[in-house]
């Protein structure tokens, strides 16, 4: 976790916008909410990004509430069957769900921040396997796991359009490298030297 | 980090295979050689029709010139695969191949064929077996999934490691960013995000 200053997903993750309340007057400031008022008043609501409500929210300016991608009716469906929500479409631009999520939690008091916190976790392990055998799938692997074949078809492109930007990123790199411990199975060492 | 990001994740299979070319092999000589003296050890004297010890890139160096006939391995017979594969299909641990035994078979198989009785059956038992330890590694990520949080699994291979080694790494990475306790931001705030690399 350290180092993270300059980790460019991290910085798209705080991009994201929380849905804040304003708990007192802010003077001057009222171009954040499109530039008609000049003041931000009390009881305000505006989309702040992360990055921006973080600090205001310290300082007890304001409060958000817990953003719908991680609502209870996502959380229902993630219950039901993680493997099947899109999480692509729930949170907006970058898709970082998982990210997104985890900066919430901190945020978030102990008794929210807890389930929230399993939530994700649970989410991302109970997508892993279905990740790694269409990873696998793609990368022309039609050798081992022959598990892999139960992902494709529609329900697993569905999967993969659905994937969050972290999840993609493991994708790529499980396809990678299954794919060149292919290509090197199917070269050939006679010709090499 | 100007290197592509799947090369900085793990080794490439050919750097796997360069690395094993240091593992010792039984050749017969149809030369005769006073014995060389290299860095890594004094190979030879070779006087066929001896064996002789030397490494597996000497092997296929004087095998492709014709200059030697390899040994196969003890493991790499289709008596001692099968024995494998039996065991690998059975029980629940990997079997105890050699640490480099997909580059091994590979190269011996490649470059040696005409030394190894039916290379043709122990291609397709060397295949089954890799297949069976695949489903096995599967079956690790499924419990990293549901339980465990440290993965245990002895007897895999350096190639098998490396193969699932970029995407294990990360996802243990990720599973442990999202266990973690919250972080108290009015520490350090703005100074730190959530790094998934």
């Amino acid at each position: 976790m350290d180092n993270t200053y300059f980790d460019i997903d991290a910085i798209f993750a705080e991009n994201q916008k929380l849905a804040c309340t304003f708990l007192t007057d802010v003077p001057g400031l009222g171009y954040l909410d499109g530039g008609k008022e000049r003041d931000i008043k009390k009881g305000t609501k505006m989309q702040l990004p992360y990055w921006l409500a973080l600090p205001l929210l310290y300082a007890e300016h304001l409060e958000f509430t817990l953003p719908q991608p991680f609502g209870s009716r996502v959380r229902n469906a993630l219950n039901a069957d993680a493997r099947s929500v899109r999480l692509a479409s729930l949170v907006g631009v970058g898709n970082y769900w998982y990210a997104h999520g985890r900066n919430v939690v901190d945020i978030l008091d102990e008794t929210q921040g807890k389930p929230m916190a399993d939530v994700l976790k649970d989410t991302f392990k109970g997508r892993l396997m279905d990740l790694m055998d269409q990873a696998q799938h793609f990368a022309g692997a039609g050798t081992g796991i022959g598990v892999a074949h139960s992902g494709t078809g529609d329900a697993g492109q569905e999967f993969r359009e659905g994937l969050d930007q972290t999840e993609r990123e493991l994708f790529a790199l499980a396809q990678e490298s299954a794919r060149r411990t292919k290509a090197w199975f199917e070269s050939s060492d006679r010709t090499t030297s | 980090m100007s290197l592509p990001s799947s090369l900085r994740a793990s080794m490439s299979p050919q750097e796997l295979e360069f690395v094993a070319g240091e593992e010792i092999v039984e050749i017969v000589p149809s030369i005769r050689m006073a014995p060389i003296r290299l860095i890594s050890g004094v190979y030879g004297p070779f006087r066929p029709p001896a064996k002789a010890k030397v490494p597996l890139w000497l092997a296929s160096n004087l095998k492709l010139k014709k200059k030697c006939h390899i040994v196969p391995p003890d493991w790499l017979s289709v008596e001692a695969l099968q024995e494998r594969l039996a065991d690998e299909t059975s029980a629940e641990g990997f079997s105890p191949l050699p640490f480099r035994w997909l580059e091994i078979s590979k190269v011996v198989l490649d470059i040696a064929s005409d030394d190894v009785t039916n290379p043709d059956r122990i291609r397709s038992l060397l295949k089954d077996i890799r297949e069976a330890r695949q489903s096995k590694i599967r079956e690790g990520l499924r419990s990293m999934g549901t339980k465990a949080v440290e993965l245990e699994m002895p007897n895999v291979g350096s190639m098998e490691i490396n193969e699932v080694r970029p995407f294990f790494v990360k996802a243990m990475n990720v599973i442990g960013i999202l266990s973690a306790p919250p972080r108290d931001i009015t520490e350090n705030q703005a100074a730190n995000g959530t790094d998934f690399n």
